[in-house]
């Protein structure tokens, strides 16, 4: 028996010596994480398996399973991963525990930025931040002559001169996947325009100068990009990026790494990060976070084991081995190139993601709706008539807007 | 049968086989494609160029290609193993077992093969060609890019042989007790005709109707939370359902119900009903005259229903996606998260090859049982 | 056989299907007449949430559901009748289009437009899937006896691939300047975006489906071949019969049990046409009846969900789906009572 306790712990510590010794303390508790999947999930999830009894779901259908999930007794999950939309359902049950007595304890390394408070009260913890912001050729722009883009008609400009010198296949790559993507994209440029989406009683307000010129500019943007717009994802345009078949898109900043990837990209170091375009009232994009909560329905002592994994998993040391990997708040990331988009949108005053239930709503009418308008099949206000509709039918089913 | 007065004539052949090799291009093509894709570095992958796909000029630059002599040797293996498959397993299964354990035979004979097959093409085949890629000269020499990194990235760092082991569960726990349930109603309605059977059948049809997405979607809240409502049945040991691979083995049997009911009656129903009347005759009842008198002579039948019953399995992704969580994921939401995941081209190479590693087992299991589908078939399975 | 024995030989299979599809299928036909909600209250709160440096700190009213003294939030349940079938099926917005003549904004209305595609979707695929199965089964039969088994083997391959991985290899050769896109720009001297309007994407859908079932039909029809009885053929041959009169009346009218049942799977299948759409991320041009309710019932990025509307629309879905089958059920009734 001692023998094999040895022979085990000996292979264990060649296989995973360095990784071993990477977390503080040796966690007795076993813990289960539910997140989204993406490359950052991924990084900290590994760096907090590295404490031991420790198993993580990178689950695509986290959405779903986690407002269930949680409100079991005891939560099937101690720790979820959430961004600043998927938080709102959580915090509406009160399935999440307040932080605030563990940030006290454990909590010495984190920033007072990464505290999302609800009421005072601090409920989640967040480790990144994330923005779309404009990513453009410099080569090209300099060759033909044109200055960084600042706002959407200088966007466009540039695209047009662009499309004339017929350098590149399509001057603008844009994420307008019918669904999310597109909801995001009417988002940014409404609050770009300066918008607001509701009136009182959760009532929509989107059917105004505001919307038209929104849906007016994006309309004005797929004249220059990939026919096949209404299909194509961050993937999609970072691809068509990486091979050199776009000059211009607004991507997210965790997609800024990929363009100087050897492995993939043909236009390493030829991709400059700025500003999301101005609309008329404020940089045309959105502040996201993601982040981590703990499980309400769970014993204390468990609770204290969640949150020190937790904190292993966003420390300094997973932030300074995946550096590009996304916008990391942590004293010990270094914004390199890559992160100077998003900076610029956050500092020229974009606002953060204006996450809440009706907003969830909405953004999924707008996704659905904005289709019909972009092919043409329906125009501006009939679009925008069409989707506040939509969005009454649902949130009076949902219970928010009252009959 | 005079063959003479049903030849046919030469354009007609012509255009028959033509017809035929067009067919089987366009069934082969994705399939062959998404294959010489997960070989390739994500830059030749997609590339728009078809030959710069086939002989990714950028993989070989990397210094991974094989070589002419490496391709030969390589369809060599191919050939031997579907020579193996679809003649000789056959006939070895037919000498070494006895005819009611004939599908024992085969998951061994089929199990053989297959760690034969991956021991000689990625194991032997690699150690062979090392000390022989020298001494052949131009035929030696690396020609085509080629590199299996992608399907290491998907087995050993990504953890794919754990959904792999899943799936086998999940599917062979669906296959066993859908059969074995099915079986059972499959006979009852084929002997019994009352209205009550004609309706069950209909209601079974209606059900196989169904888009599965509703049904799904109410399991979820009711298995999360199926501790607490067991407590009072079970006690403090009630298991939560969610995330139980028997859990979803349950529900896919059900949903996998209608359809195999369905061919097994029609199946019954042409095994002769004198056969099973004389067995009850001489004493036997109902059950007895099942076992001895129905179940030697069903295998045909129960195998190709059973080869259904597994592809749904396998290839669920609304079920499994749903119901089960990371720790005991099987493969298709395994590479449906892939795609959907951010990804870099090159993850989506990798997503590529696991979508091949997925498609492979499917592929030896048709060459094996491709005989038996056929006649399963012809005995009667899908009268209609 | 009597009705104990019976019941022993189908009891467990029934018990299943009734546990796991009936009795949800119960849940999803009340659920259409009611509509659940959550009890919310305005508050006010402040919410603090990272900048790139700093927190931005904002307080607004927010909808807040209220939760009882166990920490649950309070829903309460209210019988609508029909008001989900009518959000469902907008019959005002669909009468007035269809009063107008007006076609394309009848189908611009999301139950119309998925019931348009699916209708479409099943019905065409339904004669192609029928015709190239019969082709490819005719075609094998008539090979030589020695390339059978590997030909047959080749074309199950588009039946076997895991639908997921079927449509997005589908995505990865045509999407963008996919190889085969590629080579038909190539082949017709011009730009294509296949992925850029919706009869183009239908089409490629069609195609599909039809690529991923005619195999299914191909091998039962071809099953159904072995058992052509041989002398019928014979004497036809000999009363001068062409081929193509054999095929006529020999051939088919043989196989038209299996034609029947193919035709009802097929029916079924494409019905509930779902895969299609997502792997084709087609949802900006068309969409399904499945999807149209798979829509309602995901969760958006703040939980809200649709359920009463997407129990109203699986219903409807269902309907469809009965009228669809009566034709083949009716004989089914008719062999039922024959075959005893």
């Amino acid at each position: 028996m001692k023998l094999k306790t040895l022979i085990l712990a000996g292979a264990m510590s060649v296989a995973s010596g360095a990784a071993w010794a990477a977390c503080s303390f040796e966690n007795p508790v076993p813990l289960k994480s539910l997140s989204a999947g993406f490359e950052a999930w991924k990084a900290v999830t590994d760096a907090m398996a590295e404490c031991g009894n420790f198993s993580a779901s990178l689950d695509q259908e986290f959405r779903e399973k986690q407002p269930e999930a949680f409100a079991a007794n005891p939560a099937l999950y101690q720790i979820g991963g959430v961004s600043n939309a998927t938080l709102v359902p959580l915090l509406n049950a009160g399935t999440i525990r307040p932080l605030d007595d563990l940030v006290a304890k454990y909590g010495q390394d984190l920033l007072p930025n990464q505290l999302i408070k609800v009421d005072g009260q601090t409920m989640a913890i967040a480790m990144m931040v994330n923005a779309q912001h404009l990513m453009y050729r410099s080569d090209i722009l300099a060759d033909l002559g044109i200055a960084e883009p600042k706002t959407y008609a200088d966007v466009l400009a540039a695209a047009e001169k662009i499309k004339e010198a017929g350098v590149v296949e399509y001057p603008l790559g844009g994420t307008f996947k019918t669904g999310w993507n597109l909801g995001q994209e009417f988002v940014n440029m409404y609050l770009g325009e300066g918008g607001e989406f509701f009136a009182d009683g959760n009532m929509p307000a989107i059917n105004n100068e505001k919307g038209v010129r929104a849906l007016e500019t994006l309309k004005a943007m797929t004249a220059y990009m990939d026919p096949e717009y209404l299909v194509s994802d961050s993937t999609y345009v970072q691809q068509q990026f990486q091979q050199g078949k776009i000059a211009m898109a607004n991507l997210w900043a965790s997609r800024a790494a990929a363009m100087n990837d050897e492995a993939e990209s043909q236009v390493v170091g030829k991709v400059k990060m700025a500003a999301a375009p101005m609309g008329s009232a404020a940089p045309a994009t959105t502040i996201w976070w993601d982040g981590m909560v703990l499980a309400k329905n769970m014993s204390d002592e468990e609770a204290d084991a969640a949150f020190r994994v937790m904190m292993e998993g966003i420390d300094a040391e997973m932030v300074q081995a995946n550096n590009d990997v996304a916008v990391w708040l942590n004293p010990a990331y270094t914004p390199g190139e890559l992160a100077a988009g998003a900076a610029a949108s956050a500092e020229a005053g974009a606002k953060p993601y204006p996450a809440s239930g009706p907003m969830g709503i909405m953004h999924t009418a707008l996704g659905n709706g904005l289709a019909d308008y972009l092919t043409g099949a329906k125009d501006a206000q009939t679009t925008l008539a069409d989707i506040e509709a939509d969005y009454l039918t649902a949130a009076k089913e949902a219970g928010l807007v009252s009959n | 049968m005079s063959s003479r007065a049903l030849r046919q004539p030469l354009g007609l052949r012509l255009t028959s086989n033509f017809f035929l090799a067009f067919w089987c291009l366009v069934a082969a093509f994705p399939i062959f494609w998404i294959t010489v894709m997960s070989f390739k570095s994500p830059v030749d992958a997609f590339d728009g160029n078809a030959l710069n796909v086939i002989f990714g000029p950028a993989t070989l630059e990397t210094g991974k290609g094989i070589s002419i002599l490496d391709i030969l040797m390589g369809i060599a293996v191919l050939w031997v193993t579907a020579r193996l498959a679809t003649k000789t397993l056959p006939s070895m299964v037919r000498t070494y077992t006895k005819p009611g354990q004939a599908w024992f035979g085969w998951i061994i004979g089929g199990l053989a093969l297959v760690l034969g097959f991956l021991l000689a093409l990625f194991v032997v085949l690699p150690a062979v060609l090392n000390v022989l890629n020298p001494l052949f000269g131009p035929l030696g020499r690396d020609v085509m890019g080629l590199t299996t990194e992608h399907y290491k990235t998907v087995w050993i760092d990504r953890g794919f042989s754990n959904n792999f082991k899943n799936s086998l569960i999940v599917t062979a726990g669906v296959v066993t007790v859908s059969l074995t349930v099915g079986t059972l109603a499959g006979y009852g309605l084929a002997r019994s005709g009352s209205t009550l059977a004609f309706w069950i059948l209909i209601v079974a049809l209606v059900f196989r109707a169904l888009p599965h997405s509703v049904l799904v979607a109410g399991y979820l809240p009711v298995f999360i939370n199926s501790a607490e409502w067991l407590r009072p049945i079970l006690g403090e040991n009630a298991p939560t359902l969610y995330g139980k691979p028997f859990a979803v083995i349950a529900v896919l049997v059900a949903i996998n119900q209608p359809f195999t009911i369905w061919m097994l009656r029609s199946f019954f129903q042409n095994i002769p009903a004198e056969l099973d009347e004389a067995a009850r005759v001489d004493g036997c009842n109902h059950f007895q005259a099942f076992r001895r008198v129905i179940m030697p002579v069903m295998w045909p039948g129960v195998i190709t229903t059973g080869l259904f019953s597994f592809l749904l399995a396998y290839n669920d992704f609304l079920v499994t996606s749903l119901l089960l969580d990371a720790q005991n994921q099987t493969m298709v939401p395994a590479i449906a998260g892939m795609f959907n995941r951010e990804t870099t081209t090159t993850d989506q190479v990798v997503a590529v090859a696991a979508a091949v590693s997925i498609t492979a087992p499917l592929f030896f299991l048709v060459m094996i049982f491709q005989r038996q589908i056929v006649s399963g078939l012809t005995a009667g399975a899908v009268k209609g | 056989m009597n009705f104990r024995t019976f019941a022993a030989f189908v009891g467990p299979s029934v018990f299943m299907m009734l546990l796991f599809i009936a009795f949800p299928l119960v849940s999803v036909f009340k659920q259409s007449f009611y509509v659940t909600q959550p009890i919310y209250e305005t508050v006010e709160v402040e919410t603090c949430t990272p900048g790139f440096l700093t927190q931005t700190c904002v307080t607004e009213e927010k909808s807040i559901p209220k939760l009882d003294e166990h920490g649950e939030i309070i829903t309460q349940t209210q019988f609508v009748g029909l008001e989900s079938y009518r959000n469902v099926l907008e019959p005002e917005r669909a009468w007035r289009a269809i009063s107008e003549g007006s076609w394309s904004v009848l189908s611009t209305i999301n139950f119309w437009k998925a019931l348009r595609f699916t209708l479409t979707f099943t019905l065409i695929t339904l004669p192609l899937v029928i015709g190239f199965g019969l082709a490819i089964a005719i075609v094998i039969n008539n090979a030589a006896q020695a390339i059978r088994g590997p030909v047959i083997f080749v074309s199950l391959l588009p039946f076997i691939i895991t639908p997921v991985i079927g449509a997005l290899s589908i995505n990865w050769l045509f999407r963008g300047d996919g190889i085969l896109t590629a080579m038909l720009e190539w082949w017709l001297n011009r730009d294509i975006a296949l992925f850029a309007q919706a009869w183009t994407i239908e089409l490629l859908m069609m195609l599909y489906r039809v690529w991923h079932v005619a195999p299914f039909a191909a091998i039962v029809f071809y099953a159904g071949l072995q058992t052509v009885n041989q002398d019928s053929l014979e004497s036809a041959v000999i009363d001068g019969a062409s081929r193509w009169q054999r095929l006529k009346y020999i051939v088919i009218p043989h196989l038209m049990p299996l034609i029947i049942f193919v035709s009802m799977i097929h029916l079924m299948d494409a019905y509930r046409v779902f895969e299609e759409i997502v792997g084709f991320s087609s949802q900006g041009y068309v969409i399904s009846l499945q999807w149209l309710t798979y829509d309602f019932l995901v969760p958006d990025q703040a939980g809200n969900r649709s359920i009463s509307r997407a129990s109203a629309s699986a219903m409807l879905t269902m309907v469809g789906i009965v009228i669809l089958l009566i034709a083949p059920l009716r004989r089914t009734w008719r062999d039922h009572k024959g075959g005893h």
